[in-house]
């Protein structure tokens, strides 16, 4: 009697776990659900996929080491393609990347203010302001200070609190040292991505 | 002087592999050099930083930003502003995005010209998987050697290109290059670097030792014979080589040592080379009369017969024929 109670129970859970498992990656692993960069310069995303040849050149050179790889999660077109996510360690646009990559997924822009602006779009910062310790009260402005392009991609009005200005170009930075769990500001990734040359 | 080329072909795939499992260390230091880190890391990145310094301080001063100056994997490679890639590369990136990205093309053009002069140097002198594959097939001899079977099978060597052709259509088909998760000295170097810098290997580990048990228990070298797609590209771009070897007839003494040794399993004592030679010059360094050497023309030579020095020859004299073997 007792083993065959063990045996339901062990065929109920076999079945909940299928079910499970049946639905949960669906929900967890659907491309475009994950919020990803991808490296300063990279293409629109379809020719992006379309020219990178996964050598992994963009990774190695990098030297904040932020670049990483797509396994099968984000789909068949993706797999070994770079990433940055950049609450994990974000991109200081030193521009490297681009100047290694020898497929043009990642177009070579030149480390000056103009080129980067005109160039580089990752993504755009968006913040929180339930979450934004400046909009709540405290002074903070921590992600102005980190931001590598102040003043042009965000400036701070009262009680340092911040606010994103046209000239952000994605790099992640300012959600990397957000001291808010989880982050206040994040980056909205831009598809658009750089123009061919 | 000839035989010793085989020996030098073997140092140059150890030094490549080496360089493989360098580089993702060097590329661990710089960052650790760039973010002045030393103090935070853990006893065995210490180690690592130590090693790194010793290996490097008398190339530079500012390892941060000098040793950029080499990256990359036999895939593809930046060294010293000169950037090299797999010809395999850029047919599947044309085939992936129906576009010709100039800049890349031309990162192919010496690779390119030396196949085209010198054959499929590239999968006997270059692929880091090559050192590995040839590991392997010593393996299955010692494996024979305890009674187990020997891979004997034989294909089709006209199947690589067929996946060739079915890879350049699966890169149109997804507008990815599908060759990079399928084609060893790509899947090598990427692992190695997911293996040392980002911890962990991807799926294109077990790819790759699906086709070293392939070749261990079904085929001798099989994946290369048959099935790569990079090897099936060099073989037509070599096919007109300039450099090739050949047998001269008059110092063979049938001895089969060289069709033995032939991973590609090819039959240098009958002349059969043909476009699937990589100049590998494993024959040349077993053959214990000399009687192979490189020589500069279009086409192989028709088949020669028996070699002089050999029972055949010496039995039947000039009367012999060549060809009739």
């Amino acid at each position: 009697m007792q083993r065959r109670a063990f045996l339901g129970d062990l065929i109920q859970g076999a079945v909940a776990a299928a079910t499970l498992g049946a639905v949960v990656p669906d929900v967890v692993a659907a491309p475009g659900v994950r919020r990803y960069l991808r490296p300063p310069g990279a293409l629109a995303e379809e020719d992006f996929t379309a020219q990178c040849i996964h050598c992994g050149q963009c990774a190695e050179i990098c030297p904040n080491r932020c670049i990483r790889y797509f396994g099968l999660e984000n789909g068949l077109a993706s797999v070994d393609t770079p990433y940055i996510i950049p609450r994990e360690q974000a991109c200081i646009l030193c521009m490297k990347c681009g100047e290694v990559c020898p497929s043009g997924a990642i177009q070579p822009v030149p480390r000056e203010m103009e080129a980067i602006l005109d160039k580089v779009h990752m993504g755009t910062a968006r913040v929180d302001k339930r979450i934004c310790l400046s909009w709540q009260g405290k002074t903070c402005g921590v992600c102005y200070r980190a931001c590598p392009l102040p003043d042009i991609a965000i400036r701070v009005g009262r009680l340092e609190q911040p606010h994103v200005l046209d000239g952000c170009v994605g790099c992640g930075i300012c959600e990397r040292s957000c001291i808010q769990i989880p982050q206040a500001i994040r980056i909205i990734p831009d598809r658009r991505g750089t123009a061919m040359s | 002087m000839l035989r010793h080329l085989n020996k030098l072909r073997l140092a140059t795939l150890t030094l490549i592999f080496a360089a493989l499992i360098l580089l993702p260390f060097l590329s661990i230091y710089q960052s650790y050099r760039a973010a002045y880190a030393y103090d935070l890391l853990a006893p065995t990145e210490q180690r690592l930083y130590d090693a790194m310094e010793w290996l490097t301080e008398s190339f530079t001063n500012d390892p941060a930003e000098d040793l950029d100056a080499i990256k990359g994997t036999t895939w593809s490679a930046s060294i010293f502003d000169l950037k090299l890639s797999d010809p395999l590369a850029v047919v599947g990136q044309i085939a992936a995005g129906a576009r010709v990205y100039s800049p890349f093309l031309l990162s192919a053009l010496i690779p390119i010209i030396l196949t085209v002069l010198l054959g499929r140097f590239f999968c006997g002198w270059v692929c880091p998987a090559t050192l590995l594959y040839e590991i392997n097939s010593a393996l299955s001899r010692w494996l024979r050697a305890l009674g187990l079977r020997s891979p004997t099978r034989h294909f089709d060597l006209r199947f690589k290109y067929g996946v060739l052709a079915v890879g350049l259509l699966l890169s149109v088909a997804t507008g990815s290059i599908f060759f990079a998760i399928i084609y060893p000295p790509a899947i090598i170097g990427r692992e190695l670097y997911y293996a040392i810098a980002l911890g962990g290997f991807g799926a294109g580990t077990v790819f790759f030792a699906l086709t070293l048990l392939f070749d261990l228990l079904v085929a001798r070298r099989g994946f290369c014979r048959y099935l790569c797609p990079g090897g099936a590209l060099y073989s037509l771009l070599g096919r007109y080589r300039l450099l090739r070897i050949a047998r001269k007839v008059e110092q063979c003494n049938d001895c089969t040592k060289c069709d033995v040794v032939c991973e590609f399993g090819l039959l240098p004592m009958r002349d059969g080379f043909g476009q699937e030679c990589n100049n590998c010059t494993a024959c040349m360094a077993v053959c214990p009369t000399d009687a192979l050497a490189f020589r500069i023309a279009l086409t192989d030579l028709p088949a020669q017969g028996a070699g002089h020095l050999g029972r055949t020859h010496l039995r039947h004299g000039a009367a012999h024929t060549p060809g009739e073997n």
